[in-house]
């Protein structure tokens, strides 16, 4: 009996995959399942007959049958009834381009100093603020920049008036960092500065900068290298070769200018790695800079840095002239989605 | 500064074998290299020939037929010089060389005669203006050997960067002291090639202000500020051009060849670093030196033909009546050598830095000399330099030294002593050293060991170092630099929080700049220097009218960039800008009061083209909602209210003066306390630069508030009972605003009314002129029970009475 059970269930499955509306249904439940003539009803009718061993078996065989056959007829209703509805609207044209609103971008410098803060966010670090006019105390002295030393001629300096003047870098709010808050100090401080260039490729008389500065103690030479060479793996790839040379900056000694030789993955999965890119300017903070904002020098010690997203921009979006991040053209702006 | 690489093998044998390697060195020691330049490039394919024989051109006057051996063998040249003598070597460029200008020699047919190459000149080969003869190579060579090399001109010049610290890196022997592995001790100075070997042999007249010798005074009347001036004399002197290997050397390292006596003197600077001046000894009143300030009223014509306008605060070399030199900077012209000089004095002296940096920014000029001078000289090489550089004019210009070599000494220079503490260096560098390494490490630098404690080591810092080495992290830095930054380990330690809080005006920032690229603008960065407008704060060095000025609001400075996407045919500009404007502080020169800035402008389409519906173009109510936008991320309480007035309040973005907003076209943002803290709406046509075609265009600008901390959202419950709606339809007579409706319904509705809001805006020909019809739905709903349609119907009655009293509307019927 299971055997005619299993051949009455193939049977009946396959008239159902091939019922063309909701009537045929009807008819092939009335012929199966119909409580009367039914012909699973006439067959489990004939259970009496069975020995009590073969009865349970064919029983549960007989129910599962009737459950897969009304499934397949209620599956095969709604596959009908769907038919029915495309039928009866019109289908759109799904080839037509989506219905599209404007889509905003993020300047791609900013961009960038935003990939530069979270990679310090997540190494402890805070943002901090400073005027963008400043005075010569805090843009220069302060950091251990005497005014009648060269190093004051690296950077041309726009002036509002005698000892007033326009932030050529973002190390000013080391100073004033450090005069609002005892140490420990962690923070990086992104921001506008200023200086007398014309505009060419590289340069623009305002730009942005980012400074970072870490002050504590037991700060050293060893976390600076560790922490930069962190931030920069994060930034370039895990495959990013640092490079720390000699350099000078009157506010950092030892100071260093960090360099980084990132591995380009090509098409064809090749890799490939580029030449040191210099990326910052940085250092162990001068104890001339802590001492001016009355921090113990013996006791504390720091590094601090400082890059130009505009340059890092530059190189990660392959684009050849600094002017363009400027320019402020849709067409240009539009590609940084 | 420029370096010739063999000048730095010259002063250091042992530097090298390679460029590159020396160039990868001084990149690791802070000094890198920005450019090297291969000085035999043009020269490759120039070998010397030895010219066998040579007679007159049978055709031409001027035309030497010569026999010349070359590497291929013996060949025919045509020559243009007369006076070709046989048997002796000159370059010789043979058939397929290309000379330094590009041209290439190819087999040529002179009246008659097959040349096959090219006996050349040094302006030929780029080396020198003589054109009048082929240039003839003294001494005995192989034929065919490579020219640059026989020469001696197979260099390279090396560009290097030098940071302001290292005045000691501004010259050969500096920079071989850094390349050299053995440092200081690998320096040995070579004799002069036309010399009888080196080490001139002098002594020296000491005295302390003042000091002569046979019968030339030296006087020194501010110790402070020249501190020792050696004067060595030479008589009878004959001026000339200079040997070609100095010429050679000289122009190796980028400088220009004068004479033999100027040319001894620039040798000696770029090869010990010590700037020198030779005066013509003749022309010096009394055979008189004396250094000292300016007298008022004095002026100096300088060797470049200047007029100086000399101060009183100027360090002037004066002779017995005026001034000659100013001191470090530059030499005076009537007292310079010339062909005539028999006689000279030569000077070299220390000089204060801030005094020489001083006097040559006063005077908007910068030399050789005051480069150095600036950035420190050596005071421990002194007697060195003056008696290299006398040697050399011996040996190029010949003469006798006139006596002793006089030294005006009034102030004694003694090396400084720095204290090192091992414990120091480990606290600032994390790797421990012991007293005995760090002594190796500096002792190549120069830096002497004068006495080793218990705690600290005691350093005499080398002259060359001793006006940037003089504290404890001074030498901490050379320790950190000869060890090797990369030799350092990297290892990241657990850290402490800061103590500074996140600026919480950077999160606002954040937050306004996804919520505008989110509603599809894009974010422009403009710099805040802008043209001269009325109050804006001046800048006093501007680089041009067109930024001399700090901008007083962002919104102008967006405006420029819509009009240059404009005026590039792009339509469609949607722009924002985060940024600082300046307003001025008071007083001229007092500081500006900085704030912090959103501006917007919108021109164009409200979407992209598309097939479906476009949405038409920006207008004010665009501008309105980017206003709400900022509104609800700047502070809670902030609205955004029509303005009434037109555009003033804070000053609002103005250009020229007048207004950039269309009155009656405007919005005020309003803080809680009703104070103005932003504007928007439709820009006047006048206030831009746009082609005929542009569209309306829109703009805002808010100043975002001093952060505060934000308060977090209490949540409402959802509503359990099923809402009562009611639509109701206002006839609105011209100058009556729908908004002013809606405000008096939902005042008017009291605790049901849940919202209220305008579905539909009609004006028609049905309608009286300027009449409108605004449709508000309301909706209205009660916690814990369904609303009756008692109840509902008294709250709309409400709501008309509200509106009739507000506003005198009534509803249509």
């Amino acid at each position: 009996m299971i055997e005619e059970l299993r051949r009455l269930r193939e049977e009946a499955l396959d008239a159902i995959r091939n019922a063309r509306d909701a009537g045929d249904l009807e008819r092939l439940r009335v012929r199966y399942l119909g409580r009367k003539d039914g012909r699973v009803s006439r067959l489990l009718r004939r259970l009496g007959s069975l020995s009590p061993e073969e009865r349970p078996a064919a029983g549960a065989e007989a129910n599962q049958v009737k459950t897969v056959l009304i499934e397949a007829r209620d599956n095969r209703l709604s596959e009908l009834q769907a038919v029915v509805e495309v039928d009866t609207v019109p289908p759109p044209d799904l080839t037509l381009p989506p219905r599209r609103k404007w889509r905003g971008t993020i300047h791609p410098v900013s961009q960038v100093i935003d990939d530069i803060w979270r990679i310090f966010q997540s190494l402890g670090f805070t943002r901090a603020r400073g005027p963008e006019v400043d005075t010569e105390w805090y843009n220069f002295v302060a950091l251990n920049t005497p005014l009648d030393h060269p190093a004051a001629d690296e950077q041309d300096t726009l002036y509002l008036a005698p000892g007033l003047l326009l932030r050529s870098h973002t190390s000013p709010v080391q100073i004033r960092t450090m005069e609002r808050y005892p140490p420990p100090i962690r923070i990086i401080a992104p921001g506008m500065v200023y200086r007398r260039d014309t505009y060419d490729a590289t340069h623009t008389p305002a730009f942005a900068q980012i400074e970072g500065l870490v002050v504590d103690e037991g700060v050293t030479f060893v976390d600076f290298k560790a922490t930069l060479a962190e931030f920069a793996r994060r930034f370039w790839g895990p495959g990013t070769r640092v490079r720390f040379r000699p350099s000078f900056f009157p506010f950092t000694e030892p100071s260093a200018e960090v360099d980084v030789k990132r591995v380009i993955v090509r098409e064809d999965g090749t890799e490939e790695e580029t030449d040191w890119i210099e990326i910052m300017g940085a250092g162990m903070v001068d104890p001339a800079v802590l001492d001016n904002v009355g921090y113990d020098s013996e006791r504390y010690t720091g590094w601090a840095f400082g890059m130009g997203p505009g340059r890092v921009a530059l190189l990660r979006h392959g684009v050849r002239d600094l002017r363009l991040f400027y320019e402020n053209d849709m067409r240009f702006l539009a590609q940084f989605t | 500064m420029k370096v010739s690489y063999r000048w730095l093998r010259d002063v250091a044998p042992g530097i090298g074998p390679t460029v590159e390697e020396a160039m990868a060195r001084l990149a690791l020691r802070g000094a890198p290299v920005e450019e090297v330049e291969d000085l035999a490039a043009g020269l490759r394919d120039i070998v010397v020939g030895r010219v066998l024989d040579a007679r007159p051109h049978p055709n031409a006057d001027r035309l030497t037929l010569c026999r010349v051996l070359g590497p291929d063998g013996e060949v025919p040249v045509v020559c243009g010089a007369p006076d070709v003598r046989s048997g002796s070597f000159y370059p010789f460029a043979p058939v397929g060389a290309r000379l330094p200008g590009g041209f290439r020699i190819g087999k040529r047919k002179i009246r008659g005669h097959f040349s096959q190459g090219m006996l050349c000149s040094e302006r030929e080969l780029e080396l020198g203006d003589d054109h009048a003869g082929i240039m003839l190579l003294e001494g005995d060579y192989e034929a065919g050997t490579p020219f640059a090399r026989a020469a001696d001109l197979d260099d390279f010049r090396l560009d290097v960067e030098v940071t302001p610290n290292r005045g000691d890196l501004l010259s050969h022997v500096g920079i071989a002291r850094e390349l050299h592995p053995a440092g200081q001790g690998g320096i040995a100075l070579p004799a002069f090639p036309a010399g009888a070997g080196a080490g001139l042999e002098a002594s020296f007249a000491r005295g302390g202000s003042e000091s002569a010798s046979a019968g030339i005074r030296i006087r020194i009347e501010d110790q402070e500020l020249c501190s020792r001036y050696l004067g060595a004399v030479i008589r009878g002197v004959t001026v000339g051009p200079s040997p070609r290997w100095l010429a050679n050397r000289l122009r190796a390292a980028g400088a220009r060849t004068i004479n033999n006596v100027v040319d001894a003197t620039n040798y000696v600077m770029l090869e010990l670093g010590q700037p020198l001046h030779a005066f013509d000894l003749d022309r010096l009143a009394d055979a008189t030196i004396v250094v000292g300030r300016a007298r008022p009223g004095e002026s100096l014509v300088t060797l470049d033909g200047e007029s100086r306008p000399i101060t009183p605060e100027m360090l002037m070399i004066r002779d017995a009546r005026q001034p000659v030199a100013i001191a470090g900077v530059m030499g005076g012209r009537d007292s310079e050598v010339s062909g005539e000089t028999t006689d000279i004095l030569l000077e070299c002296a220390h000089f204060e830095p801030k005094q020489v940096r001083a006097t040559r920014r006063a005077l908007g000029m910068s030399t050789d000399a005051s480069y150095r001078f600036e950035r420190w000289v050596d005071p421990a090489t002194m007697e060195t330099a003056v008696l290299r550089a006398a040697e050399l004019i011996l040996a190029t210009a010949g003469g006798e030294l006139g006596g002793e070599v006089i030294d005006a000494c009034p102030a004694p220079w003694e090396p400084p002593v720095v204290s090192l503490r091992p414990s120091r260096v480990r606290h600032l560098l994390g790797v421990e050293f012991s007293s005995a390494e760090i002594v190796a490490l500096l002792a190549p630098l120069g830096y002497g060991e004068a006495r080793t404690g218990t705690d600290a080591v005691d350093f005499v810092v080398p002259g060359h170092r001793s006006y940037d080495t003089l504290r404890e992290v001074d030498l901490i830095e050379e320790v950190a630099r000869t060890y090797g930054y990369d030799t350092f380990p990297s290892e990241l330690s657990p850290f402490r929080p800061g103590t500074v809080p996140d600026d919480p005006m950077f999160q606002l920032e954040d937050r306004l700049r996804a919520r505008l690229a989110g509603d599809g603008i894009s974010e422009a960065q403009t710099p805040a220097l802008g043209p001269a407008r009325h109050g804006d704060v001046a800048l006093l060095n501007p680089m041009s009218a067109d930024e001399s000025h700090l901008r007083r609001d962002r919104l102008p400075g967006l405006l420029t960039h819509l009009e240059r996407n404009l005026a590039r045919g792009v339509r469609d500009v949607r722009l924002f800008e985060l940024g600082t404007a300046f307003a001025p502080g008071g007083k001229v020169g007092a500081v500006p009061h900085e704030s912090a800035r959103v501006a917007v402008v919108l021109h164009g389409r409200r979407a992209p083209l598309q097939w479906s519906d476009a949405g038409g173009r920006f207008d004010v109510h665009d501008i309105a909602r980017v206003l709400e936008l900022i509104a609800a991320e700047a502070l809670p309480g902030w609205r955004v209210v029509p303005a009434r007035t037109g555009a003033g309040g804070w000053g609002g973005p103005a250009l020229d003066g007048a207004s950039l907003l269309v009155p009656g076209r405007c919005y005020q943002v309003v803080d809680a306390q009703g104070a103005v803290v932003g504007w928007g709406g439709e820009i006047r046509s006048g206030a831009t630069d746009l082609p005929p075609w542009a569209d309306t265009v829109v703009g805002a600008e808010v100043v975002l508030p001093p952060p505060g901390a934000g308060l977090a959202v209490t949540a409402r419950e959802l509503p359990d009972q099923p809402a009562s709606q009611r639509d109701v339809a206002f006839l609105l007579p011209a100058g009556t605003g729908a908004g002013e409706v809606l405000d008096a319904a939902r005042a008017g509705g009291g605790k049901l009314l849940e919202e209220a809001d305008i579905f539909d805006l009609y004006e028609g020909e049905d309608l009286p002129p300027g009449a409108r019809s605004v449709a508000i739905r309301l909706r209205f709903r009660a916690r814990g029970r369904t609303l009756t349609d008692k109840e509902v119907d008294k709250a709309c009655r409400r709501v008309l009475k509200k509106v009739k009293g507000a506003t005198g509307v009534e509803p249509r019927s």
